[in-house]
């Protein structure tokens, strides 16, 4: 253990950003690393080059530009940044102070809510979620049928623009059927009150689906041909729906308990709704087969979550994602976490002990999670061409022993520096003065 | 009435498995003055041909609240001072607020309850933690007075929590119980040092509801709790237990997981008459396929994978039956471990007491407990075994009188004497009868 | 008859076990044993006679009849002990009043409820029920070993195991008591800090009063048979008993300066047993906490869902444990007991903590916590039979728990889970319905907050928006 850390120690004083704490972009060559692709397998004593924001290298044996920053990875790790496929990160500060919380907009009906809007690039909680080796989330806005749009950020960056990973997905949380069983906290509606509600945000979704058909139809029709035409009325709500529609938004549908599942199954068919995923789905395994052969993917958890049913075998939300995948279905693993994103990898360790197996594990953090999100272009493993999100690792990222060392976002090696480590710094050995010196890294004692 | 009235030639079922076939019984201003085989009918008394009709002795609910109107009362709501240190009377702790200033001989539910056989009844105040003190009572008379029985006055215990106040939750009721009954006792001992000799000594504070604690405390006086499950039910053994008071153990829903303990302190019990609903998914099945749904019961279940859902579903539905069945045969089993009981309505509309009764019996219950239950073993539980509980000459005239047996679906309970005043019941054509009953209803 | 048959078979069909079960002597055989206080021990036995850890070594021999469990190429731990948490109890919080030290969670201990199983299942055997932080002295708490199957509180008890109390500082007693809205439940002290310190240091001067009053009495009463006893206070008693020793204090807490308040109060009533639970800023007074001898039982990362946890950091618990303050890992959720030791585990992410330092903090530290160290926390020949085995290293994500025993009863394995076991079950209502999940950032304690709000006041719009955010 001593041997590893002045190993760790070691490489990380080659590290540029212990000189200089601001993220920089440049040519850095990572060497002799042990290389998870996630895309092409495993690269022991391999090398990765980054040119800019982009992977130019990949491969056992990849000349070095001149000029190029080299870390020495021996002994160490390099994985593609993991992927979130939903949370709230960015969109809640404090979780009990209402005004530090941006989820939730009024109404209904709501799909042009954009949630990259108000991501808070500065909030406290990114860089602790960055520093785990989480590169890219999804976060959601919340409340209502059709919440708005997620936004699918890069967890560095100080505006929108610098953030997004160039994705946007349409939320709509499925009407969830009332269940028999007892209720849970909260003002008590009758039985008869809960169905009607069902029953109505039921015919509600479908009338706001044939309505922006319908808007669609004008929409295309004037753009085609204005003259002789009126103006189409201003429908934000519509405008947000109309990419769904096409196919060229995906739309995100957050669906949890089993008859909801089903019905949500049959209604994408019915819609013909081309390009949809399901989100939560923790009683997917009941349905894996219908899923599998309706071929929708689906961002599974959180994984940390106790069974749906009290009659449920305790395990099964850890085993859920594994027995979605097991039955065919494409698998992402979320965390629906906000301040505790960097928990994502420990939901996939859950997942892959109780049965998905620790490779496709790593692929629903990773290409799995890109693919769904449709930004695999760009993210979701080791490969040339692709952005630069990785980070370097002293071993396998689920475990908890594990440290994560270095990290590079958008081809930005970004300090590990978060206001956990910052406070562990000045206050473990307080009373021998408020501040250690940077050396003193998270992993020392 | 001075009149005697004698029914002739009826099944009298004097107490469980006591049945004469054939018999009369005479009454004679409120009391039974001979039931037997041969009996003369006196001169002067009316005569009712019970040829095709069954007596039994009159029905005892055994906890209810039969005849205390609701009022506005009942649950104290609205603004405190202060919420932590509600008054007794916010909190819903009345142990001195008796019954019988309540009674309303006029109140709908006074007839009601007769028309189903009850006779006597165990009345109770409404309110929550505690509402008060219980009263034996008779179902007929013009006014509250003609209804109270002298006897047993239990106190009502219940685990209703005060509203926006403390004491809230179960635990909360809990101190504030043994609050009470300690400080009450305190209170009793300085009472009597200073009713010996006041000199030297300071007043004793004195206030109602301490003070309806003292009989409590002297043993004199019973708390009866009504409980809805099994863990409120060890709760109240438990206070018991450990403040040394007498309780009777009233509605004892799941009360088959606490029948050991019930057993070994030998404690007054009365059941209620309340029941599970039968399932939706079990609402159109016949008895015989819901045994065999019952026997397929497996303990050892395992649901993997999405193939396993419809054997899954199965075993649910027969794991819900065998909990319903906990529930429906547990007076069957407190009569076979030798534990009696009476029932009580409590919390309940009275129209369900045949209906569940019948379940019950459907369960294992025997009539002859169901109808032990009713009667001898209700009175023996309320202390009025020595006036009530069965037909035998001296014990008050508290009868029921049915068309056929009572345990039979298709009988109507056709006659109620209540300290021998009589009531009719069913479809009648003299004058008094004024209560249009019939089973189902 | 059919009646006799139906009654007949419902008896073997019972879902509650009639009895406790029995303990059956067992010998784990072949373990990587982690006895936490005394190191790693390779392919070790350990025996478990009469319900008690009775020999620990290589190839033991055992007694006829014992039951042998092959436990090669796995870990065995001791009994993991969750030092905070609310499962299995019908009420949560007496909020109507900010000093509930008499009402005890001992009285609302519910032995159904299936999240016992659920932490068994994950190696937990013994848990402190703990009453909610709503008020400034909240309820007694009440120590349960994980037996399941009985229907009786009494069978789960950790007998001989020292009473503790619930103290809560900061935003939750302020805002249940002091910034409620107007009607029937309106405010009362403390809406602040300043005046969480006076609630406290009333009911202490009070039950020092109430304390010295009973002795005078108790003193007179051998020359005056005439004496006239103080007036009885349930909830003075057991301040009372608190400032006797006699009661083990265990205060949510967040912020640094509030945990520092408290130790100044305590001090002042000669109180030295108390854990700050939750604690999250306590590493910014570790030192502080060292020197009065306090312990800390804290999350392993929970952050940022209220004001006064903004300023945290997951290395609290690797900070105060170098800083020497005894410091346990704690669930407070009926999610995360399941995984207590991947919660552990987490001091290695943040802080690089030592195997057994880690372990520590979810057996032995909470033992100490809760004065239940001789009997439990550790594998040692005398203490209980509480063990948990695991396929994996318990600190490792990938660990999976196959087995648990509390006093040497298997009360979990993996092999042979027959997935629904519930105890109770609605007689009546629908079957197989989604019920919700518990998720690992839910406030599980929150939740049953929420429900006892609900039950204790009428406001309910006031109160969900109060405390579902916890």
């Amino acid at each position: 253990m001593t041997l590893l850390l002045n190993l760790v120690l070691a490489v990380l004083m080659l590290l540029p950003q212990q000189q200089d704490q601001k993220a920089r972009q440049g040519t850095y060559a990572i060497t002799n690393a042990r290389i998870e692709t996630v895309a092409n397998g495993t690269i022991e004593n391999g090398t990765v080059v980054i040119e800019g924001d982009r992977i130019i290298a990949v491969g056992a044996n990849v000349a070095i530009p001149a000029g190029a920053e080299v870390i020495d990875g021996t002994g160490l790790q390099l994985y593609p940044g993991m992927i979130d496929s939903g949370t709230n990160l960015g969109l809640n500060e404090v979780g009990s102070v209402d005004e530090t919380n941006d989820t939730n907009e009024i109404g209904d009906i709501t799909p042009h809510m954009s949630a990259l809007t108000a991501v808070n690039p500065n909030s406290v909680a990114i860089p602790v979620t960055r520093v785990s080796g989480v590169t890219t989330v999804v976060s959601e806005s919340a409340g209502g049928l059709l919440p708005g749009t997620a936004a699918v950020i890069n967890l560095y960056g100080y505006t929108a623009e610098q953030m997004t990973a160039g994705s946007e997905m349409l939320i709509l949380n499925f009407p969830q059927e009332p269940s028999g069983a007892a209720q849970g906290w909260g003002p008590q509606r009758s039985a008869q009150e809960r169905k009607k509600g069902y029953e109505d945000a039921i015919a509600k979704l479908d009338e706001v689906f044939d309505r922006a058909e319908l808007y669609d139809r004008i929409m295309t029709a004037y753009a085609a041909s204005p003259a002789g035409k009126a103006e189409p009325v201003y429908a934000p709500e519509m405008d947000a729906i109309r990419p769904v529609l096409s196919g060229d938004r995906t739309l995100m549908l957050k669906v949890n308990a089993e008859g909801d599942i089903l019905k949500a199954i049959d209604w994408v068919k019915e819609r013909e709704l081309p390009n949809v995923v399901f989100s939560g789905v923790s009683e997917g395994w009941r349905v894996a087969d219908k899923l599998a052969e309706a071929g929708i993917a689906c961002m599974v958890g959180p994984v940390l979550a106790t069974p749906t049913r009290s009659s449920d075998r305790y395990d099964k939300a850890y085993a859920n994602a594994g027995l979605l995948s097991q039955a065919g279905v494409k698998v992402a693993i979320r965390s629906g976490e906000t301040e505790n994103v960097r928990n994502l990898p420990f939901n996939a360790g859950f997942a892959a002990a109780y049965g998905m197996g620790q490779e496709e594990a790593l692929k629903a953090v990773t290409l799995n999670a890109a693919e769904v999100l449709g930004i695999s272009d760009d993210y979701g493993s080791i490969e040339v061409g692709k952005k630069a999100n990785m980070f370097i690792s002293t071993g396998d990222p689920f475990e908890p022993s594990t440290q994560i060392l270095a990290l590079f976002i958008d081809g930005f090696n970004v300090p590990m520096e978060s206001r956990h480590i910052d406070l562990y710094r000045e206050f473990l050995n307080r009373d021998e003065g408020r501040l250690q010196p940077m050396e003193v890294l998270p992993a020392d004692n | 009435m001075s009149e005697a009235t004698a029914i002739r030639g009826a099944r009298i079922v004097q107490a469980p498995g006591r049945v004469i076939e054939s018999g009369t019984i005479v009454i004679r201003n409120g009391v039974i003055e001979s039931v037997g085989r041969r009996v003369d009918i006196p001169y002067d008394a009316r005569i009712i041909d019970g040829d095709s009709l069954t007596v039994y002795a009159g029905f005892i609910d055994a906890l209810t609240n039969v005849g205390v109107p609701e009022s506005d009362d009942d649950n104290p709501t609205g603004s405190v001072p202060d919420r932590s240190n509600p008054t007794f009377e916010r909190a819903g702790i009345a142990p001195q607020k008796d019954v019988r200033m309540h009674l309303d001989a006029s109140d709908k539910s006074v007839a009601s309850h007769r028309q189903r056989g009850f006779t006597a009844a165990l009345a109770a105040p409404r309110g929550r933690m505690l509402p008060g003190q219980t009263s034996l009572v008779l179902l007929t008379g013009d006014k509250a007075s003609d209804m109270v029985l002298p006897g047993t006055r239990p106190v009502l215990f219940e685990f209703e929590g005060a509203q926006g106040v403390y004491p809230g939750t179960p635990m909360g009721m809990m101190a504030q119980f043994r609050q009470l009954y300690r400080e009450a006792d305190r209170r009793m001992g300085v009472q009597a040092m200073y009713d010996a000799n006041p000199s030297g000594l300071s007043r004793p504070p004195y206030d109602e509801v301490h003070a309806a604690f003292f009989s409590v405390i002297e043993g004199d006086t019973p708390i009866i709790s009504f409980t809805s499950d099994a863990l409120e039910l060890r709760r109240a053994l438990s206070l018991s237990d450990e403040l040394g008071f007498n309780l009777m153990a009233a509605g004892l829903n799941q009360g088959f997981d606490v029948m050991d303990e019930l057993m070994s302190r030998g404690i007054p019990t009365i059941v209620t008459l309340d029941i599970p609903d039968r399932p939706d998914w079990a609402a159109k099945a016949d008895q015989d396929s819901l045994d065999q749904v019952l026997a397929s019961y497996n303990d050892d279940t395992r649901t993997a994978t999405f193939r396993d859902i419809e054997a899954e579903k199965r075993n649910l539905e027969a794991k819900q039956l065998v909990a319903r069945t906990e529930f429906l045969t547990m007076p069957a089993r407190f009569a076979e471990a030798g534990i009696p009981f009476a029932f009580t309505t409590y919390g309940l509309s009275v129209n369900v007491m045949r209906r569940n009764m019948m379940e019950y019996i459907a369960n294992g219950l025997s009539e002859d407990d169901a109808l032990s239950a009713l009667t001898v073993d209700a009175a023996a539980i309320l202390g009025l075994s020595n006036v009530m509980g069965s037909l035998d000459a001296g014990k008050m005239a508290n009868l029921v009188v049915t068309d056929g047996n009572y345990f039979d679906k298709d009988s109507k309970v056709t006659i109620v004497f209540v300290d021998g005043n009589q009531h009719l019941t069913g479809d009648c054509s003299g004058s008094g009868c004024s209560d249009k009953f019939s089973w189902g209803n | 008859m059919k009646l006799v048959r139906l009654t007949g078979l419902l008896m073997a069909l019972l879902l509650v076990n009639a009895t406790s079960a029995i303990a059956q002597d067992v010998v784990i055989r072949n373990a990587t044993v982690l006895t936490v206080t005394g190191g790693t021990l390779e392919n070790t036995d350990v025996l478990i006679t009469g319900g008690i850890i009775s020999e620990i070594g290589k190839g033991l021999r055992t007694p006829r009849g014992t039951e042998e469990v092959d436990a090669t190429g796995k870990f065995v731990m001791p009994g993991i002990i969750d030092a905070h948490s609310h499962i299995a109890l019908s009420s949560v919080n007496e909020g109507s009043s900010p000093v509930t030290a008499e009402v005890s969670m001992e009285d609302v201990v519910n032995p159904y409820q299936i999240g016992i199983y659920r932490a068994s299942a994950g190696g937990v055997t013994t848990s402190h029920l703990m009453h909610g932080s709503a008020n400034v002295i909240g309820g007694q708490n009440e120590t349960v070993k994980h037996r399941w199957g009985s229907s009786d509180p009494n069978d789960l008890r950790f007998e001989g195991a020292p009473r503790t109390i619930k103290f809560a500082l900061g935003e939750n007693p302020t805002r249940v008591h002091g910034r409620r809205g107007t009607g029937g439940t309106g405010a009362i002290v403390p809406a602040t800090r300043m005046g969480v310190e006076q609630v406290l240091r009333n009911a202490f001067e009070h039950g020092k009063r109430y304390m010295e009053a009973w002795d005078a009495y108790d003193a007179e009463l051998a020359s005056n048979p005439r004496a006239v006893p103080p007036v009885w206070n349930e909830r003075m008693e057991v301040m009372a008993d608190i400032i006797r020793g006699e009661v083990l204090v265990h205060c949510h807490s967040y912020r640094a300066d509030e945990i520092v308040m408290l130790t100044r109060v305590l001090k002042d009533y000669g109180v030295d047993k108390i854990t700050f639970q939750h604690a999250n800023e306590a590493f910014k007074v570790a030192p502080e906490l060292a020197a009065y001898g306090a312990h800390a039982s804290v999350f392993s990362d929970w952050w940022s869902y209220k004001f006064e946890v903004y300023y945290s950091t997951a290395y609290n618990a690797a900070i105060l444990i170098r800083n020497g303050v005894i410091t346990s890992i704690n669930s407070d959720s009926g999610e995360l007991n399941r995984h207590l030791y991947h919660e552990a585990a987490k001091t290695q992410r943040y802080g690089n903590l030592e195997d057994d330092e880690a372990l520590a903090t979810i057996t032995i530290n909470p033992a100490i916590q809760l004065g239940i160290q001789d009997r439990v926390g550790s594998i040692e020949i005398g203490k209980d039979g509480d063990i948990a085995i695991f396929e994996g290293h318990p600190l490792s994500v990938y660990a999976v728990p196959e087995m648990t025993f509390v006093d040497g009863v298997k009360v979990f394995d993996r092999a042979a889970d027959p997935d629904d076991v519930r105890l109770e079950v609605d007689p009546e209502g629908a079957i197989g319905q989604y019920e919700g999940q518990i998720t690992s950032r839910d406030h599980f304690h929150d939740q049953n907050e929420v429900i006892d709000f609900l039950e204790a006041f009428g406001d309910l719009e006031d109160v969900i928006t109060e405390t579902t955010h916890n």
